[in-house]
This record gives C-alpha cells, structure tokens and sequence, in this order.
C-alpha cells in the first residue's frame, strides 16, 4: 500500500522542484512523489488526472503559480474553476476528490510545497482502496 | 522559464507579492491589478477635469471682457479660491495626474521584471510606451494650462524645442501657437490638445487590450477606495497653488519642477536641442526595441498550438480560454459533421496550452508536447514497480 505512486502536475514556473527531484522526475524526499512539469498548470486536462487515477495513481497533486500571478495570465485560474466544476471541462464525478490536492505556490515556496506534499502523500496511501466516491470539495 | 530577467529580481517581486497576499489575500492584493490602477486614475482625471472644464476659461487676456482682467490664470484662481471644494477638485485632477505616472510606470517595471513583455505581447509593450508619451505629453499641457510663469517658460522652451526639429519643425511649432506667436488662440489650443488626446487615450487603450481575452481593467471597489483615500491625502497635505500670472513682456527663467512629468524640461535646461531631440527619440525607439521577437526567439522558441482537424468538434472552448484571442472559431470545412472548426493564429500563440486544457476532445496540442505524451509519462509513472 505505501507503495502507491502520487503525481504532481505543476506548472514550470511555480514552485522550482529541480533541486529536490532526481532526474526520473521523482522527489528525492518522498519516495513515489514523481513530478510532471508542464508550460502551464492551464495545460492540465481533468483527463490527465482521471488517467493517472485509472493507471492506479494514490493521488494527484495540481500545482500552479499562486492565484492572480499567471505567466499566461489566467492559466492557474483555470485548472482552479475547472477542479471546482466551475468551468467545462470538469473532473469526472467517479474522480476521488479526497485524492486530488491543488496548491498555489509561487517559484521560492519550494518548502511549503513539500510540507504539503508529504502530508497529503501520507493522507491518500492511508486511504481504504477502492476508494468510496466521496464528493469532497477539491480545491484546496 | 524566466530566462532573460535577473533572477533575483524576480524571485523578490514574487516573494513580496507573496508578502502582500498573506496580509491581504490574492483578491485585493494590488500587485494583481497593476495594470488596472493607472486605468482607475484615468476615469478619476476625465471625472474632476469636467467639472474642472466647466470654469476654465482658455484666454490669456480680456478679448471678451472689459470691466476686469479676466483669464485663465484668474479662471484657475477662481476655481481654486471662490468655488466650494474648487481647490480639492483641482489638486485631485493634479495629483491624480502624477499618480498615474507613477502607476503605469510601477506597470511597467512589474511586466519587465516578470518577463511579460516580448514576443507574442510585443504590441502591449509598443502600444504602452506610445500611451506612456501621449500620457506626458497630455500632463504638460495640462501645466501651460494654468497660466502663471511656469506655464509661460514651459510653452516657450516647448517652441524652441519644436522649432528645432528639421524639416517639420516650424510645421510643428505653427501648430502648436495655433499661431506664431502666443495669443489667446494658443491657449484655446492647448486646451484642444489637453481634452482631445485624453479622449484618444481610449483609442490607445483599445490597442493596448486587442490581443487579450478578458483584460483586468477595473480593480476590486476595495483598492478603488484605498487608492482615493490615497490620493485626498496627498490633496490635503499638498495643496495646490499657482505661480504668478504669466506676463508675456516678461521673461521668467526658473519654476518649480514637477519630476513626474516635466522631466523632460529639465533636460532640455541641461543640453542643447539637437542632442535633447536625439535622447529623447533614442530612449524611446530604445525602449520600443526591447520586445522585439527576433531577441528572443533563440532562447525561447514558441511553438504555436496545432489542431487535430479530425477530432475538433468546433464547442469552442479553446476559443474563450485562450488568453491571446489566438483562436478564432471558422464555419468547418464541407462535410464536416459540425459547424465550427477551431483555427490558431501563430503569431498570437503564447504556446501556454491553456486550450489543451480547455479541450476534453484531446483535439488541439503543443507540437513540442503532446498531451498524449504527458498522459502517457504520467500512466507510465504511476504504474511503475517501485525500485
């Protein structure tokens, strides 16, 4: 069970995660923590993270630059609304929403994000499998 | 990533908004609105400079009345003595005028920082520098205005400067007088050039805004009301006074400098035209330069989203999430089964995959990452057997 893997999709000017990933990808600190970096968290599709739920994924973790300060302009808003349902296309209803934890961290928040991640990495692998289909509010 | 900045500029940019936000949250932190803040100023001087309009009288003489002098400067003295709340309409329309120097300065130095000037944003940032000029040049106007000293020595080293320009210059120094020499004309002038520009202010803003979806052009009433209270203060603490009248028999030589927008005066005191007139064109070509796409081409190569012409449904959801209008939604080719096809214009693209995200038809990707190689890394990754 502890083995279960949690993807962070993250937008490349967010929080910089170089110094603590390996060149996999994978956080050195939290072992099965691997990173997708993307130009933007606006990039994020509500299907990438039903794929890596259905590929058996604990968690995902949605990571963009904080609200209000996009390189893109709105790109972070917008995975936020669409998390939120507030925006087409949402995350299927099946999608645990327990198992998905969006952050908002600017580039030097590196800290923050791996307190965050290492509590939410604990939280989702103590989760009984397979999962009930709460419906908890995503965004955090 | 952010190549081209200091980077240290720009982490301590971010770390102070982030500062901001833990005190007053990411909705009123008006690091979020800079460009919207010299956007509130402006409807704040159109506001107090039309009741300012409706006393102002653009003569510098008594050419319509006799008994006693009646003119600009004592129009201005009028409003700031005789009239109730004359003298705080009067320094709101001043200040709110340096202000907005200050904030779309504050705007620009922000988008530099941040990276957010080139390429694909080259006309916000050429358009901005135009709009910057017209603003100072509209606030010096606004000094020969009022009609004391300085705004005789303003006028005059204005027409030196103007006179000085080969081939058009005495074109633009007739234009300018409404003349060729100061007369009440010249006033009722600059009083044209005052309004008239600020009004084509909008029609810069219109250029300024065209690429982008949803521009934030009004701030939350919050930072509206803190940046009024802002500006009463100032008003209150530095209460506006004119110079002497201006006598065109006399020749005054000093003022008071306002450093926001008669800077340019200063230079000009200091060097002789020809090198005041090579600076000032050179620092604005100069700074019209500094977007240009061919710069940065090389280290940041931009790859415009494509569409997937067998998948597009034409919802058009890609079409209202770009943030660059760079996609325009065309009636589908014959026999299609839709109505509408989704078309990228290149060189509009940011290549941010906004509309990636937007698309739950995997119908538009990024030539250099395709979403389904993210999917794929991404099933690949979380199913791997831990080593």
């Amino acid at each position: 069970m502890s083995e279960q893997k949690v993807i962070t999709l993250i937008c490349e000017r967010a929080c910089d995660l170089d110094s603590v990933c390996n060149d996999k990808g994978e956080v050195k600190e939290v072992d099965g923590l691997h990173v997708v970096k993307l130009p933007c968290s606006g990039m994020i599709q509500p299907l990438m993270i039903e794929a890596a739920m259905k590929a058996g994924a604990a968690g995902v973790i949605v990571t963009g630059c904080q609200i209000g300060d996009c390189y893109y302009r709105e790109g972070n808003r917008m995975i936020r609304e669409r998390l939120l349902g507030q925006r087409p296309p949402g995350l299927k209803k099946t999608v645990d929403r327990q198992r998905v934890l969006a952050l908002w961290l600017s580039r030097p928040q590196k800290d923050r994000f791996l307190s965050e991640a290492k509590e939410f990495v604990a939280f989702v692998r103590q989760l009984p499998t397979p999962p009930p289909a709460a419906a908890k509010p995503a965004a955090k | 990533m952010y190549t081209s900045i200091p980077k240290g500029l720009t982490d301590l940019t971010l770390a102070i908004e982030k500062g901001t936000n833990a005190v007053i949250s990411n909705r009123y932190n008006p690091f979020y609105y800079h460009g919207a803040l010299p956007q509130f100023y402006l409807w704040v001087l159109f506001l107090s400079g039309l009741l300012l309009f409706a006393y102002y009288i653009p003569t510098i003489d008594n050419a319509y009345f006799s008994a006693n002098l009646v003119n600009a400067w004592t129009s201005v003295d009028y409003i700031t003595d005789k009239l109730p709340m004359g003298a705080v309409i009067r320094g709101i329309h001043r200040y709110a005028g340096d202000a907005m120097v200050i904030t779309i300065v504050l705007h620009a130095l922000r988008v530099w920082v941040t990276d957010r000037y080139r390429q694909y944003r080259w006309i916000q940032w050429v358009s901005g520098i135009v709009l910057l000029l017209m603003v100072l040049f509209v606030g010096q106007t606004g000094y020969y205005l009022v009609w004391d000293e300085r705004s005789l020595v303003l006028t005059r080293m204005t027409v030196s400067a103007f006179d000085a320009v080969p081939f058009i210059g005495p074109g633009l120094k007739t234009w300018f007088l409404n003349g060729t020499a100061i007369t009440n004309l010249t006033l009722s002038n600059f009083l044209f050039i005052h309004i008239g520009l600020s009004f084509t202010l909008l029609f810069g803003l219109w250029v300024h805004y065209v690429r982008m979806t949803r521009p934030v052009i009004t701030p939350p009433p919050a930072i509206n009301y803190m940046l009024m209270a802002i500006l009463l203060v100032v008003v209150f603490a530095y209460p506006i006074t004119s110079g002497k009248m201006a006598d065109i028999n006399s020749a005054p030589t000093s003022f008071d400098i306002d450093w926001f927008f008669l800077f340019p005066y200063w230079l000009m005191a200091k060097v002789d035209l020809t090198t005041y007139w090579v600076l000032m064109v050179g620092a604005t070509v100069g700074l019209c330069l500094v977007p240009l796409p061919s710069l940065y081409k090389a280290a940041n190569p931009i790859e415009a989203a494509e569409v997937v012409l067998s998948k597009c449904t034409g919802c058009s959801l890609c079409s209202k999430d770009c943030p660059y209008q760079a996609i325009e939604m065309v009636p589908a080719p014959a026999g299609s089964r839709f109505k509408l096809l989704a078309t990228v214009k290149p060189y509009r693209c940011s290549g941010c995959g906004v509309c990636v995200g937007a698309c739950a038809f995997d119908a538009i990707d990024l030539p250099n990452l395709l979403d389904t190689d993210v999917t794929a890394q991404i099933r690949a990754m979380a199913e791997a057997k831990p080593n």
